[in-house]
């Protein structure tokens, strides 16, 4: 009446077995059914099917003989049912495992070339944007100055001459100016103070101490714009971080210290540094700091023979003005110069990310063209 | 300044390489910029900082080398032949009728002088400076220029009416024609050399002479004006006048009153050398502006609070008495060397006005010294550092539009006024520029996105058809005379939303997918709410209001097709601008307020409803009517699918809608949610006149 595919479906009593005896010809034909249907298991989804088939937790056939021939069974018959299943239950599960094994050792190979991923192909492509290179940069700025106590602030781009120059020491006229020549707003008649955009990040200095007490450690990541024809090298709109750190006992060597350390992490620590005496009105003595040439190693001269044409032969490649913070700018705060010192750096951004990464035309950072967007995740 | 290695070898016995000094001279502090060969000997181009006049010529670069290779620097003391009977001062009157702009005026006069061609050796000297030779009077000065660092200007003697100089201020529109030929209008501020009654200009003092009196072959008399000119003054009339000259440069900057004297002299015995001729005896010196040389005070106690590392006695004194301060112990210790205690007192010498402050004498010892001799250490911070205070809401923001596939970009915000105009806000006072390099760069951009669609352009034309971009920045405005800078974020994007690929068909960007990308960034801020209406600038059928707590911060949408047509852009352009200040404070306040919801235990289930609704009923209207029976088990109403087109009678569209139940205290049951499904259903067809439609 029933066929084998469902005798486990029904009871031992329905199926006419009451001796235990008759027990093991039942268990050797499942045994024999388990033993056909094995072989075809020769892939990954045939074999899963056929593990559920026979032991699933919901209706595989070890379920249903348990549940259909061990629980109700007689107490005489228990006992069988009991030692048949368990070497039946072995048998399955030794058998299954070896199966798995058989399959991913790829013994069923003409199954799996077909099922197996084209590892050479692309995934779903899912589109991913990417952090403007300059974003980057100043970030990590930011995070290498964090990390030796500077707290980052903003501040305008808009600025009157009074913060961008006069409290910097720059007074009108100085010749200091004729390197910042600047972009002026078109105000209404008669308006004071003149509004220019800010040559500099500097300003933020004097914003900074007005508004706080030494200890000050901050720096400032900003825009800043000169009236500069635009070529390569030039834009007249480009970024600078400046640093500014004031307390009662801030030296020349912690300056070249701190900056010092920053070079190291950011260009790496194979990069040589060196500071040359210079002149902002701002600070005293004020330094240009200088990175060993990245491009040829600090040697001057290029591989290809000749000499090197980023650092003009030099081996050392101008990387930013800096220097101890002039006691005149302190007179503008109300610090008082024979207590407090400390210093100042500004440093040109796309210029940094120009040196790091060989970009040599500083208008693909304003041009926004994808295609350099995306090499810079 | 190019620096002729053999001419600094006149005045100081330096015998290292040129390659070699050039870099200590770089660590020194003047800033080289290059080396040449020339056919005259090596060149070292030096950039000299504007606070160093003094180092304009030769001599000044050789005191440099002397104090860096302490060798001795040979005195400048010209004795040139004079006159036995006749005198400058019967020959020529100079008179300063504006000290505050001219502080010392010298006048030497050479009778007899024959103007002619300069001598090889003097012309290669020239040369390899950069100078064009003239002629030997004119040459003499351009190189007692270059040695001295002082500008002169050589005067035809015979043309100075009544052989009388005055020094005044310009009057106002004053004209005067320039050696160079153009002729200039002047002001007050501008200092003249007149002569006669002091009525007609021969030149603006420290710039440039005029041409009625310049030096030409057939001069043979000279006047020799050596003179000292107010910086300030100099600086102003360079900009006013957009006249830079080698004169107007060293006066500028600041030159030397000493000096002014001492140049002419070495001009009058080069004239002679040259052009012969007799130099009359003295010399016509006006200076009212003569002063005490400063006494400036250096102590050990103030170089190391400031350089944070010693400098040897012998060093300090050597350093800057090579310098010419004149260094002096004045301290009580004087005999002990390296006491905490030392003082020197300096003097200033005329050379270095710019040289004051005790600091000014520590920046001079420290470069001598050599800056790599301060060891450099990294100096503990005393507090913690803070992040700028949307740091972190700027960050998340960012990090999820790039996941969300837009790339970051910076644009320029100067831009055209007619561009700014298409985007800008009615009645707003953009920020203009009163002198734009160009006049499509002339206004600061008054909105975020007004400079979207020129990057979006800029790809487009490059074969790069699907773009999406953001920016944070910030649009610049005017209240009055007062600008006002707000932090803002603009997204553009064109092209498709999901391209063809192996494994998906593709599909075009439409205003659903900004306004999702958009609503991921609000998830942040505990959701945006979206109003009917937008600017001009967006497709009036396809935009939308942005709201946070019922604040407006941006709108977006679909570029209108009038300005995508005059910007010729040919792809469909989405864009949408957001103010960053209220997102960043509803994001911080956002995540301070968020707390543990804890997750229902009970299954949920969904009920499906497929409604015919009449075109012009909202989704919100929808779920607002559903709301409206608060059924507390319901947590979500949520938009399906959506059709119109066959079997929809027009004016209508097919709306499946979605109600999920859910209840935090027991499995719901069938009758339950029957009753539900029955409660929607009517609320539905009586509030909104929606039908079931059989599905
Ligand atoms: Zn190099």
């Amino acid at each position: 009446m029933s066929t084998p595919e469902n005798k486990t479906a029904l009871p031992l009593m329905h199926l006419g077995v009451t001796r235990p005896e008759e027990l093991a010809p039942l268990f050797a034909g499942l045994r024999g059914r388990f033993d056909e249907e094995c072989a075809w298991a020769c892939d990954d989804s045939s074999w899963k099917q056929f593990r559920d088939a026979w032991l699933g937790r919901k209706s595989g056939v070890l379920t249903q003989i348990t549940e259909n021939w061990l629980e109700p069974a007689t107490i005489e018959l228990k006992r069988v049912v009991g030692q048949e299943l368990n070497q039946l239950r072995a048998h399955v599960e030794s058998k299954i495992e070896e199966r798995r094994k058989a399959i991913e050792a790829g013994a069923g190979e003409a199954a799996s070339a077909r099922e197996r991923v084209d590892l050479s192909l692309p995934g779903v492509i899912r589109p991913i944007g990417s952090h403007h290179l300059i974003r980057q940069v100043f970030q990590q700025i930011e995070d290498i100055f964090f990390s030796i106590g500077f707290s980052v602030v903003e501040g305008p781009e808009i600025e009157t001459p009074y913060y961008n120059f006069e409290a910097l020491n720059i007074p009108e006229f100085h010749p200091v100016r004729d390197d910042m020549d600047t972009f002026y707003l078109d105000l209404p008649k008669g308006a004071t103070p003149p509004l220019l955009l800010r040559t500099h990040t500097s300003p933020m200095q004097i914003r900074t101490m007005e508004k706080r007490q030494p200890p000050v450690r901050v720096i400032v990541p900003g825009k800043v714009y000169r009236r500069d024809n635009p070529d390569a090298t030039h834009s007249f709109i480009f970024h600078q971080v400046e640093g500014l750190a004031v307390d009662t006992d801030i030296t020349f060597c912690d300056f070249t210290g701190t900056i010092e350390y920053f070079v190291k992490q950011f260009f790496g620590p194979g990069v040589k540094t060196r500071f040359r005496p210079s002149y902002f009105p701002f600070t005293e003595p004020s330094v240009e700091f200088d990175g060993s040439c990245i491009f040829c190693g600090g040697r001057g001269s290029a591989a290809g023979g000749g000499i090197c044409s980023k650092c003009k032969g030099s081996g050392w490649i101008e990387l930013f003005g800096a220097g101890m913070v002039d006691p005149a700018v302190y007179g503008f705060v109300k610090y008082d110069p024979k207590k407090v010192s400390g210093f100042a750096f500004g440093m040109g951004i796309d210029r940094l990310a120009m040196l790091k990464y060989g970009i040599d035309d500083i208008q693909v950072f304003f041009q926004n063209d994808v295609r350099f967007l995306r090499q810079f995740p | 300044m190019k620096i002729v290695y053999n001419w600094l070898r006149d005045f100081v016995g330096v015998t290292a390489p040129p390659d070699e000094l050039a870099s200590r001279l770089a660590l020194s502090g003047t800033n080289i910029s290059g080396i040449e060969n020339g056919a005259h000997g090596a060149v070292i181009d030096a950039e000299v900082s504007s606070n160093r006049p003094d180092c304009l010529g030769h001599y000044g670069i050789a005191r440099e080398v002397s104090a860096v290779y302490k060798l001795p620097l040979k005195p400048i003391s010209p004795k040139p032949q004079e006159s036995v009977a006749a005198k400058a001062g019967d020959a020529a009157r100079v008179e300063i009728q504006s000290p505050e702009l001219c502080g010392r005026f010298t006048a030497r006069v050479i009778r007899g002088a024959k103007i002619q061609p300069s001598p090889q050796w003097l012309k290669d000297r020239l040369e390899a400076s950069g100078v064009a030779s003239i002629n030997n009077v004119v040459d003499a000065s351009n190189y007692v220029m270059l040695e001295l660092g002082h500008a002169l200007h050589a005067f035809d003697y015979d043309k100075v009416r009544d052989h009388r100089i005055v020094v005044r201020r310009a009057k106002p529109s004053e004209k005067l024609r320039t050696l160079d030929g153009i002729e200039r209008t002047l002001d007050p501020g501008i200092c003249m050399i007149c002569d006669g009654d002091g009525s007609r200009a021969v030149g603006i003092g420290g710039i440039m002479g005029g041409a009625e009196t310049e030096i030409s072959f057939s001069t043979k008399n000279v006047l020799i004006e050596c003179a000292w000119f107010d910086p300030i003054a100099i600086r102003r009339a360079t900009r006013i006048l957009k006249l830079h000259t080698e004169a107007s440069t060293r006066f500028g900057r600041g030159a030397d009153f000493e000096m002014a004297e001492l140049a002419s002299r070495r001009c009058a015995e080069l004239i002679l050398q040259l052009a012969g001729g007799e130099l009359l005896a003295g010399v016509v010196d006006v200076y009212p502006g003569k002063r005490q040389p400063k006494k400036i005070l250096l102590t050990r106690a103030e170089l190391l609070r400031v350089m944070g590392a010693d400098v040897p006695d012998k060093q300090i004194e050597s350093s800057l008495s090579a310098l010419g301060f004149a260094a002096v112990r004045v301290d009580q210790n004087r005999g002990a060397e390296g006491s905490l205690l030392a003082a020197w007192e300096c003097t200033q010498p005329s050379w270095r006005a710019e040289v004051e402050r005790e600091i000014d004498l520590i920046e001079e010892v420290a470069r001598i010294y050599g800056l790599d001799k301060f060891p450099p250490r990294l100096p503990a911070a005393r507090q913690g550092a803070a992040r700028l205070p949307h740091y972190e809401a700027e960050t998340r923001l960012r990090e999820r539009l790039i996941g969300l596939g837009y790339c970051e970009i910076l644009t320029i915000p100067h831009v055209a006024e007619d561009r700014d105009a298409l985007f800008r806000p009615p009645d707003l006072q953009p920020a203009r520029l009163a002198n734009p390099l160009s006049e499509k760069a002339n206004v600061l951009k008054s909105t975020g996105i007004v400079t979207m669609p020129a990057a979006l352009e800029w790809n487009l034309n490059r074969g790069q058809r699907n773009v999406r971009l953001f920016e944070i920045g910030r649009h610049y405005r005017l209240h009055g005379s007062e600008s006002v800078e707000t932090p803002i974020l603009t997204i553009g994007t064109t092209g498709e939303a999901r391209a063809k690929g192996l494994y998906d068909t593709p599909r075009d960007y439409s205003f659903a997918d900004l306004k999702g990308d958009l609503d991921a960034l609000g998830a942040l801020a505990g959701g945006f709410t979206w109003n009917e209406g937008g600017p001009a600038w967006l497709h009036p059928a396809r935009r939308g209001r942005v709201a946070l707590h019922n604040e407006a911060i941006g709108e977006a949408g679909e570029l209108t097709l009038r300005i995508a047509d005059q910007l010729k852009l040919r792809q469909e352009i989405f864009l949408a601008e957001l103010q960053l200040p209220s997102l960043y404070a509803v994001i911080r306040a956002a995540k301070e307020s968020r707390k543990y919801e804890p997750v229902p235990r009970f299954p949920a289930v969904e009920r499906d409803f497929s409604l015919l609704l009449a075109d012009g009923t909202h989704f919100s209207d929808v779920a607002a009517t559903v709301r409206s029976l608060n059924i507390r088990e319901i947590v979500f109403i949520e938009a399906i699918d959506l059709y119109r087109g066959k079997n929809v009678p027009a004016g209508q569209y097919s709306l499946l809608i979605r109600v999920t139940f859910q209840s935090r205290e027991t499995t719901l049951t069938e009758a339950q949610l029957t009753d539900f499904s029955a409660r929607i259903v009517a609320a539905l067809e009586k509030q909104l006149g929606a039908r079931l439609r059989a599905s």
